[in-house]
């Protein structure tokens, strides 16, 4: 120990310096102790001022870790050493822990779900971003605070009592009561819980519109279904003339006929649903559909009119559409979309009506295919589900008229696939004005040599 | 929710009543959310639902009335701690009564569609006010639970719109009812409905008041909101 040897050294040093002194006024054993003492005592005021100085190294150490320590002699130096080597190692370990820690806590920010850790006593302790935006939480302000003073929904509160953890609860979000959130809690450590919400409107949205789907679809095959089990009753059970017969198996025939285009429907939406958009293979030529619709639409209207004085329609001149060019896509598909908008138009149109069929070139290359009627209208709140299986505006009224509530399904699902959109504007008492706009790139001018015949079937 | 006292027990037993309070609260948010549901949707199994759950409200009032008195009683707080107990007391009376008011809108909601006369009323004009009732309740027990002054005057500023929302709205009910009789029962139970949704927000506003007063140490019900914001800075 060469660092206590120096320092008796001094220490006796000083003591006999202090005998020496002494010695040159009072000679004799009284003396020689005096100075001996004086020196001891010399030595402590020394030894004191470098604890000081030692002390205020390490008050200066806590606010910055890296100063170095002062010149001290050999045992206080050691001591120094020591305890800024000790110091350095505590911050380096304090840095990695925290980096962990910063690590560990972005990570859970960066999870699509929210997550929030509860103390004890089922207070905050730390909560994600995610988990903010679901309850309307602040990360800083709602740190210890107790969740359920935030999360108030009696449906949290209880299963928060009851500690179910198996289950989790659905809750709706603090920012949009439409947006719903399951909630789980999972226990670890002691007592100590993670609560973990997830955002379920969309899962939820589609399970409803499955929900739905199979109960129009039961309802929709069952109506006719009852309808044609009754007459067959009738049939069966009552003695009934020729004329009668006749009759009812002509409304057999009807009902069994709508269930047929019910299904025919239904298979004609999963086909579209299921196949690859068509490309652009196939050109059709814009005069020739629009013949075909015109064609069909006046046979449907003579139709439906019969006695009555007939719709007003207008198409588009021949002469017109010799220009408009040719179409991409599937030519029956295309058929089918804008005919079931001419259809709806006649269907719902009395007779001596006005029905105005436009097809109108784009500056932009594109064209617009447009049907605008003179019917009742439709109200505005209706007009944004009208494209939604089985939506129906009267249902009794349009199952009177055979329609199956599919149409202007089929119609989105076609124009989806050719990148066309269907724009609808109405009002009660305004008519109805449907349009649909196809791009550019779905059509191209006509070529000159090969005049497409207005006549020829798609 | 409050600073550590000597007595931890009392930090529990505040805590405890509080818990309490925010769990009534709870409470009233989704019977209030379940009313405003039942009117828009004419559901009478909602409705019932926020008439039989009126009940469980009354309950917790006593409930927390009871604890609120034993801890005055054992402790006899002053300063913040009344302060404290004394508003929860009184948020406790807004909430039930808010409370009620959701259980007015139930109630009249099962008549109308018992009577049949539902889906003629144009519900849709109390969308907005009912939308905002139900966020100033949820914002008031936000700002109760922070203790945060600063969401507590938004809540004062924002209850002004509910009253000028309530105020159009009875213009518009008074032109129909000129224009056509007939409309004056359907109009009269609107009203009824617009004022249960204008006094929530009413309640939501005392229950800021309260937060202030928890606070800040000073009244301010009855106050101008230029003198409470001076109160507050």
């Amino acid at each position: 120990m060469p660092g206590l040897l120096a320092r008796l050294i001094r220490l006796l040093l000083l003591m006999g310096a202090g005998a020496a002194i002494a010695c040159l006024f009072e000679r004799g054993i009284f003396g020689i102790a005096f100075g001996i003492a004086l020196g001891g005592c010399l030595w402590l005021v020394w030894d004191t001022l470098r604890l000081l100085r030692f002390l205020d190294w390490l008050r200066r150490l806590h606010e910055d870790p890296d100063t170095s320590p002062p010149r001290l002699p050999a045992m206080w130096r050691d001591l120094a050493l020591r305890i800024s080597r000790l110091l350095r190692q505590q911050t380096r370990l304090t840095r990695k822990s925290k980096n962990r820690l910063g690590n560990l806590q972005a990570g859970l920010q960066t999870a699509p779900d929210g997550i929030i850790i509860l103390d004890r006593a089922a207070r905050i302790e730390w909560c994600n971003q995610m988990a903010c935006r679901h309850f309307g939480l602040n990360a800083q302000r709602d740190i210890a605070q107790s969740v359920t003073h935030l999360l108030r929904d009696p449906a949290f509160v209880a299963h928060l009592a009851a500690r179910d953890f198996n289950h989790a609860v659905t809750l709706t979000a603090a920012a949009s009561s439409s947006q719903l959130l399951s909630v789980r809690l999972c226990p670890y450590g002691q007592g100590r819980l993670l609560l973990i919400s997830q955002d379920i409107t969309l899962f939820e949205q589609a399970e409803t519109r499955r929900r739905d789907f199979v109960a129009n679809i039961s309802h929709e095959i069952r109506t006719p279904l009852t309808v044609l089990a009754g007459f067959v009753e009738t049939l069966q059970t009552l003695p009934l003339t020729e004329d009668e017969r006749q009759e009812y198996l002509e409304r057999m025939a009807r009902q069994a006929g709508h269930m047929r285009r019910l299904v025919d429907d239904l298979l004609t939406l999963s086909h579209l649903e299921d196949s690859p958009p068509p490309g652009l293979e196939t050109w059709t030529p814009v005069a020739a559909l629009l013949s075909q619709i015109e064609a069909d639409a006046r046979a449907l209207s003579a139709l439906t009119t019969g006695e009555n004085a007939p719709h007003r329609l207008s198409f588009p001149d021949a002469d017109a559409l010799s220009q408009a060019g040719e179409i991409a896509g599937a030519a029956a598909e295309l058929f089918s979309a804008l005919f079931n908008l001419v259809n709806n138009a006649i269907r719902y149109t009395p007779p001596g009506g006005e029905i105005d069929i436009h097809w109108t070139p784009l500056p932009d290359g594109g064209a617009r295919f447009s049907v605008r009627d003179s019917g009742p209208g439709i109200a505005p709140e209706h007009i944004p589900r009208l494209t939604e299986r089985f939506y129906r505006v009267d249902s009794a009224r349009s199952r009177a008229t055979g329609g199956t509530g599919l149409g202007l399904s089929i119609v989105k699902h076609v124009l989806r696939r050719h990148n066309a959109t269907l724009t609808i504007d109405s009002d009660l008492g305004q008519g109805a004005y449907f349009a649909v706009t196809f791009l550019a790139d779905k059509l191209r001018a006509v070529r000159t040599e090969t005049q497409p015949s207005a006549e020829s079937p798609s | 929710m409050s600073e550590k006292h000597l007595s931890s027990q009392f930090d529990s037993d505040l805590t405890a009543v509080s818990t309490k309070l925010m769990e009534m609260g709870g409470l009233i948010e989704t019977q209030i959310q379940n009313a405003i549901q039942a009117l828009t949707q004419f559901s009478v199994p909602l409705a019932e639902e926020v008439i039989q759950t009126e009940d469980r409200v009354d309950m917790m009032e006593v409930a927390i009335d009871h604890a609120l008195t034993s801890i005055i009683a054992r402790r006899q707080p002053a300063a913040r701690d009344l302060r404290l107990l004394l508003s929860i007391s009184k948020i406790t009376t807004n909430l039930e009564r808010a409370g009620d008011e959701a259980n007015k809108i139930a109630k009249r909601v099962k008549s109308i569609v018992e009577g049949g006369e539902a889906r003629m009323m144009p519900i849709s004009d109390l969308r907005l006010a009912s939308s905002m009732a139900i966020t100033l309740i949820r914002r008031a027990l936000d700002a109760f639970a922070r203790l945060d002054l600063e969401a507590a005057v938004s809540i004062l500023k924002e209850d002004d719109l509910i009253d000028q929302e309530f105020k159009g709205f009875t213009r518009k009910l008074i032109t129909y009812m000129m224009e056509d009789p007939r409309t004056i029962s359907d109009s009269l139970n609107l009203l009824f409905l617009a004022k249960a949704i204008e006094r929530i927000g009413d309640h939501a506003k005392n229950i800021a008041e309260f937060i202030i007063y928890i606070v800040k140490g000073t009244d301010v019900r009855h106050s101008s909101l230029t003198h409470i914001e001076s109160v507050i800075h």
